[in-house]
């Protein structure tokens, strides 16, 4: 019944270059979550104070990057805006594609910051003699940093796990790289649990940085 | 020489039978990892609840391997696992496994917050009235507690029907696949992801917006 | 949940084989012979107008089957599973234009050639690409898991034009990006240059590339030898019969080419 031999000497052999794949996971993670929070907090602001077309547009973005799946995202912007014209490569077809869903997910998690912090703060500090921006900036936002920094955490999680997608869309990110390894050498258990673990590890770094970080940001 | 036979047709009415077929599979695999994945989430929930540091050293840390892996790797890896081990399970028998045991380490977390979400006072009332304790969590826990993470369990279902959609990556024909399929026939990408996205997005945003729709009558 | 990674952990460590596999009793118990199939890769295997699998490995498949008085399951495959489901054993043979390489065959047990290709590319008509050294900074496609991938690889290296590959999944998706205009050229077999071409107006038929012909053979278990046996006098009755030609001319046009490697005895 066991009939199969496992071989762990390629996969070994080929470690540097699966974490050199992790690494391009890692960046494409962070710049999609870096652009993903200020798309999703301008969505946010606009879904709350804004009438008309743009809000038509924002909460357009929010409810289909929140209602389809993620890999039918990158579908999209790979082949489907493919037959447009519109090439991206697939780097980039995995950054918009990220991006547009962690926009899409920040946002919801930004409206509900800002709508826990009273409208009262607000005025309280225009009557202090702040200017609106002053105001945002310095009363407003900081609190709405700390109520969404947890879903923020998830959100970066989640991002890194997201972009493992980028192998159906040929990015060679950790994912895709296995993928090409156990392609040439049809070891596909052994190389996808060794990628396993070094997700795992990511992920386990990600907490810890956030946990580490938080401390240092909500002393008071 | 020509061949006698053609290799690519276009678009017909019978393949959005076919999109459709596969609408009614995705929703199947969904429903069937979703109620399976739920009672034993709940049932880890529980134990996580209850059992205190020996859950938090035995079940803690393999369910939180579940969320820690990107699904896609955690697909591949039992694909190719099972066959290994004698089990011949096809790609519709992996992909409910597989998305059984993720629903079930989402929904843990979940279920667990919820017990949480009940005050201890509330519950040594309940048991100080004479309830037995499967009584006082029938009785008070759930009604209380399910209510408080409902909203949160919805996000979960409905994720993991999205994420459905990467079973196509073992062949079963799901919703995304048949789109694959088509796309790669007829050659009319744009045509059929809007379809498919049509089709996620026609399942998944009504039941959002109930369930955002109930929270807000439950606060009140 | 940890005792049954236990039992796994235990399973990993055991590595000595047991049992001898014997795939063609198996299959002729089990009244089904299950074939991976590539079906992304037109005419030799594709999905017809009802999205059935169609072509000639289908029909290979087929073939088989009805030789060994069983019923024929297909199992749709990429380039990149078609070895590993052998491996795994979920499939008993893959009719998979695979290419008979070394490399492979340390993995997975080969028959004698079943069909002979070569590789060429499908250009973009934007691309102005007409001769092989037109590829230089040029954007190249292919799928994942195929011998033009690895080939292509080694002189993009040489070039010093690896980041300008790009690898797909399916045979269908370099179709579709080099339509699109997404890659320059598309890098696959001669017998899907015509249909392609066919296909697409935005498509022509580009430079055949400069590595050795491609000998494909149907694939099965390395360890079952009476099992291949079975498979290469499948092989040569399928072309003494007629067969291989009827299909060929059906599929692809044309004579078939004949299976016989000069110079060498095979």
């Amino acid at each position: 019944m066991f009939d199969y031999n496992f071989h762990w000497r390629p996969v070994m052999k080929s470690l540097p270059d699966l974490l050199e794949a992790a690494l391009l996971t890692l960046q494409v993670a962070v710049l999609a979550m870096a652009l993903g929070i200020v798309i999703g907090l301008a969505l946010a602001l606009i879904r709350l104070h804004m009438r008309g077309p743009l809000l038509w547009l924002a909460s357009s973005w929010v409810e289909l990057a929140r209602n389809t799946p993620a890999l039918f995202q990158l579908f999209f912007f790979g082949f489907g805006l493919g037959a447009f014209g519109l090439h991206l490569s697939p780097y980039m077809i995995v950054l918009v594609g990220l991006t547009f869903n962690c926009a899409g997910y920040l946002a919801e998690n930004f409206r509900g910051g800002f709508q826990a912090v009273p409208d009262t703060q607000l005025r309280a500090s225009r009557s202090l003699g702040m200017t609106a921006w002053q105001a945002y900036t310095r009363i407003v936002i900081p609190q709405v940093l700390r109520i969404v920094y947890h879903p923020i955490t998830n959100q970066m999680v989640w991002a890194v796990l997201m972009s493992s997608l980028g192998m159906l869309v040929g990015f060679r990110e950790l994912s895709g790289e296995t993928q090409f390894f156990a392609s040439r050498t049809f070891r596909i258990f052994e190389y996808f649990a060794v990628t396993a673990v070094i997700y795992y590890v990511i992920v386990k770094l990600i907490l810890l940085g956030s946990r580490l970080l938080a401390t240092r940001l909500f002393r008071y | 020489m020509e061949p006698t036979v053609s290799f690519f047709s276009g678009f017909t009415p019978n393949d959005l039978l076919f999109l459709g077929e596969a609408a009614l599979r995705t929703l199947w695999i969904s429903v069937l990892s979703i109620s399976i994945g739920t009672v034993l989430g709940v049932a880890f929930g529980w134990i996580l609840f209850e059992g205190k540091w020996a859950a938090a050293l035995t079940i803690a840390p393999v369910l939180d391997i579940f969320r820690s892996v990107p699904l896609i790797i955690q697909l591949v890896l039992f694909y190719n696992f099972a066959p290994i081990i004698g089990l011949n399970f096809g790609p519709f028998a992996s992909g409910v496994v597989i998305l059984t045991v993720y629903t079930a380490a989402l929904v843990a977390n979940v279920a667990r917050g919820g017990i949480e979400a009940v005050d201890t006072p509330m519950r040594r009332a309940a048991r100080s009235l004479g309830m037995s304790y499967w009584q006082d969590l029938r009785h008070v826990v759930l009604p209380i507690g399910g209510r408080a993470v409902f909203p949160a369990w919805v996000g979960v279902a409905l994720g993991v029907m999205k994420d459905s959609a990467l079973v196509s990556v073992l062949g079963y024909v799901e919703l995304l696949k048949a789109s694959q399929i088509l796309m790669t026939r007829t050659q009319e990408p744009f045509l059929i992801l809007s379809i498919a996205g049509a089709f996620y997005f026609a399942l998944s945003y009504p039941i959002s917006r109930y369930a955002a729709f109930l929270e807000k009558r439950w606060i009140q | 949940m940890l005792k049954r990674f236990a039992v796994i952990a235990a399973l990993m460590s055991v590595s000595a084989t047991t049992g001898i596999a014997d795939t063609l009793d198996d299959v002729v118990n089990r009244g089904t012979l299950r074939c991976g199939v590539v079906l992304d890769f037109p005419p030799i295997g594709y999905r017809d107008a009802n999205n059935e699998p169609a072509g000639f490995d289908v029909e290979y498949c087929n073939d088989l089957a009805a030789a060994l008085e069983v019923e024929a399951e297909v199992l749709p495959v990429t380039w990149a599973e078609r070895l590993p489901v052998i491996v795994t054993g979920r499939a008993d043979v893959v009719f998979g234009a695979t290419s008979d390489s070394l490399a492979r065959a340390r993995t997975v047990g080969f028959t004698i050639p079943y069909a002979i290709y070569y590789a060429q590319g499908v250009v973009n008509a934007d691309s102005g690409i007409t001769s092989f050294d037109d590829i230089r900074g040029k954007r190249v496609a292919a799928a994942i898991g195929t011998v033009p991938e690895q080939e292509w690889l080694k002189i993009a290296a040489e070039w010093g034009e690896e980041n300008l590959y790009q690898g797909y999944q399916s045979e269908n998706e370099v179709f579709l990006a080099v339509a699109q205009g997404k890659a320059d050229i598309g890098i696959t077999t001669n017998t899907a240059v015509l249909p392609i071409t066919q296909q697409y107006d935005s498509v022509l038929a580009g430079p055949r590339m400069p590595w050795t012909t491609d000998y494909t053979s149907v694939v099965g278990k390395r360890q079952d030898v009476t099992w291949l046996n079975y498979l290469n006098l499948f092989v040569t009755h399928q072309v003494r019969s007629g067969r291989y030609d009827a299909l060929w001319g059906k599929y692809v046009g044309g004579d078939a080419p004949e299976l016989r490697i000069p110079g060498v005895m095979y």
